[in-house]
């Protein structure tokens, strides 16, 4: 099984457009596939191949949050000042403290530290996984995080694990994950294991900065990877040094630029990959030339070009 | 959420009004909003402090042209075992829900940093007081400066997974700032998405603007963050940028916003200027006020100082 994520570091420069294109490629070029969506706070994915018909619903209940049983309390204060994370308070002298669910982490350190075992910690909900069938022919997975958790890398991994597990089912060995922006958590999660990272960028000097934090993630956990310079033609300055002093000096190879192209705005308000709302448009020809080559190098084993 | 946590939530240690940056989407702008409001907000005289809260892709300094020197190192509880102290009992492999510590029968715990998230339960729970406190660094804050305008940037370490406590770091530094500092507001950028980093970033927020932009994907995550602002009990309105693109479909983005109740209080329109200025690091409001974007700016940045009195 191979797994192909699509990353980037800042959001909104392209992720998903070329993730859905990505997909609906390989599937055409005859690799059978499976999707997912790990940008599971926002996941757009589904959005992006025009929805689909929804096979499985799967609950996920993997966080803990600590709560406080006020009969037994002495409001001893101990829980207030163990908690690392800020998530207790002493609102009122005279009453048990408060514990903000949505920002405890569910170590249960103020369950170790209450003298009268007045904190329990109880199972809550994560998030879902939902597994859809797409009209491109392929399943998609995807991951929706309950609003203001913290578990998202828990919920990535186990949003790949579906994703694995629907893949064998249907006999596809690859997954085409598209990953969430930023590094921490859930990208990590999403970086681990996965066999290319595609990064997308753009030549902007937020982009650069968010791309170089990225690939030094990447780097670390060894995983290949090659970058795209989507809108290419929104600032020659940074299109260069893109290429000299992150690609050039991190050897991350640029393996196509996209131009900015309004046929992409197009494809996304009508809900359908930009290779295949207009096949002719200038970005599907360079997202095709850039697919090809990752289909050939990693998926089919020939030297980059 | 009961009453008393959206209390806790919106409980502020400083008597500054805080407006937070947020919108769902990445790339939607918000940094942008955030920095030429408070650089328009300098501009009318205001003392703003400006802090990125964006953590894991921090831009504010680079869309301000700034270069972070001199980072103040984020430090975070990780357990030091003393293995002279140390009786093999297990006892804080078994509170470690994390994993991070691991106990085989007769030996020193092992301890595995990544999985470790600080608790301290561990050295709460030994009865022999061989847990010492060590550190892991999370991540730095770096304050700079730039014209009038004071900014405070929280980085996640590269490779490390937490950025919530970095994000909680950061404002806990900026209200320190804020409590001697004279500041007339402070405004704070936060990450995409509606996880725990965003939560943190929000909390305590007065008002919060939601940036976004008339596409579908723009929609779906706005959708997100509206009901995070409901359940968060934080006031927001949103904020419409890139309003005019081709195929863009504004409508729904009203629909969306009349249904939650929420106002859409600026359209800026798309414009090369602002793209110019972007890219030369500079805020538009300083680069060309007299252009469109420059200009819906300047009139939310009223709107924010009316709004926060």
């Amino acid at each position: 099984m191979k797994e192909i994520l699509v990353a980037s570091g800042k959001g909104g420069v392209g992720k998903t457009t070329v993730a859905a294109s990505l997909a609906v490629f390989l599937s055409d070029r005859g690799f059978k596939l499976v999707t997912v969506d790990a940008d599971v706070d926002a996941p757009n994915l589904s959005i992006t191949l025009g929805g689909g018909k929804t096979k499985a619903l799967h609950e996920i209940t993997i966080s803990h949050k600590a709560v406080i049983n006020p009969e037994k309390c002495s409001n001893c204060g101990k829980c207030v000042e163990t908690c690392q994370f800020g998530a207790v308070a002493r609102l009122e002298k005279s009453e048990p403290p408060v514990i903000a669910e949505i920002l405890c982490e569910g170590c249960g350190a103020c369950v170790v530290a209450c003298p009268e075992k007045a904190i329990r910690l109880e199972e809550r909900r994560t998030g879902e996984l939902r597994v859809e069938e797409t009209k491109y022919g392929f399943p998609l997975v995807t991951g929706k995080l309950v609003l203001g958790e913290h578990n998202s890398g828990h919920l990535v991994t186990s949003a790949k694990k579906f994703g694995r597990l629907e893949a064998e089912k249907s006999g596809a060995s690859l997954l085409v994950v598209d990953g969430a922006p930023g590094i921490g958590c859930p990208v990590i999660a999403s970086v681990a294991g996965a066999d290319y990272v595609l990064a997308v960028t753009e030549p902007t000097p937020a982009a650069k900065r968010d791309l170089e934090r990225l690939i030094h993630v990447v780097k670390h956990f060894g995983v290949p990877c090659g970058m795209v310079i989507n809108r290419a033609d929104l600032s020659p300055k940074y299109r260069k040094e893109i290429r000299e002093k992150i690609s050039r000096k991190l050897a991350i190879p640029v393996l196509g630029e996209i131009p900015i192209d309004y046929e992409v705005l197009k494809a996304l308000n009508s809900m359908t990959p930009i290779i295949r709302f207009n096949p002719e448009a200038k970005a599907s020809k360079a997202l095709k030339a850039i697919f090809k080559e990752v289909a050939e190098t990693v998926l089919e084993g020939k030297a980059h070009a | 959420m009961r009453e008393n946590e959206a209390r806790f939530l919106n409980v502020k240690p400083v008597d500054v009004p805080v407006l937070a940056v947020t919108g769902g989407k990445g790339g939607t702008g918000k940094t942008t909003v955030a920095v030429n409001l408070a650089a328009a907000l300098s501009m009318k005289g205001l003392s703003v402090l400006l802090v990125d809260a964006d953590v894991d892709c921090p831009n504010v300094a680079v869309l301000l042209g700034i270069e972070l020197k001199n980072g103040e190192e984020i430090r975070f509880f990780k357990p030091e075992i003393d293995e002279e102290k140390c009786v093999r009992c297990g006892k804080c492999a078994e509170v470690c829900l994390e994993h991070a510590l691991v106990h085989a029968k007769d030996a020193v715990p092992a301890f595995f940093e990544e999985l470790c998230s600080g608790c301290g339960a561990c050295r709460l729970v030994c009865p022999v007081d061989a847990i010492k406190e060590g550190y892991k660094v999370l991540g730095k804050i770096f304050s700079s400066k730039t014209g009038s305008l004071e900014v405070v940037t929280g980085e996640l370490r590269l490779t490390e997974a937490r950025s919530p406590l970095v994000v909680k770091a950061t404002k806990d530094y900026a209200y320190k700032m804020a409590m001697h500092g004279g500041y007339d507001l402070i405004i704070v950028d936060t990450a995409p998405g509606i996880h725990s980093s965003v939560v943190r970033a929000l909390q305590g927020a007065d008002f919060a603007l939601a940036v976004t932009e008339p596409s579908h994907l723009g929609a779906h995550d706005l959708e997100r963050i509206l009901q995070l602002g409901k359940e968060i009990r934080i006031s927001l309105a949103v904020v419409l940028n890139r309003a005019d693109i081709p195929s863009g479909i504004k409508s729904r983005i009203y629909g969306l916003c009349d249904s939650y109740g929420v106002e859409i209080v600026s359209e800026i329109p798309f414009d090369e200027e602002l793209l110019k200025a972007y890219v030369n690091r500079v805020p538009v409001v300083q680069y060309n006020l007299k252009c469109p974007s420059a200009q819906a700016l300047s009139t939310l940045a009223d709107y924010v100082s009316r709004r926060l009195g």
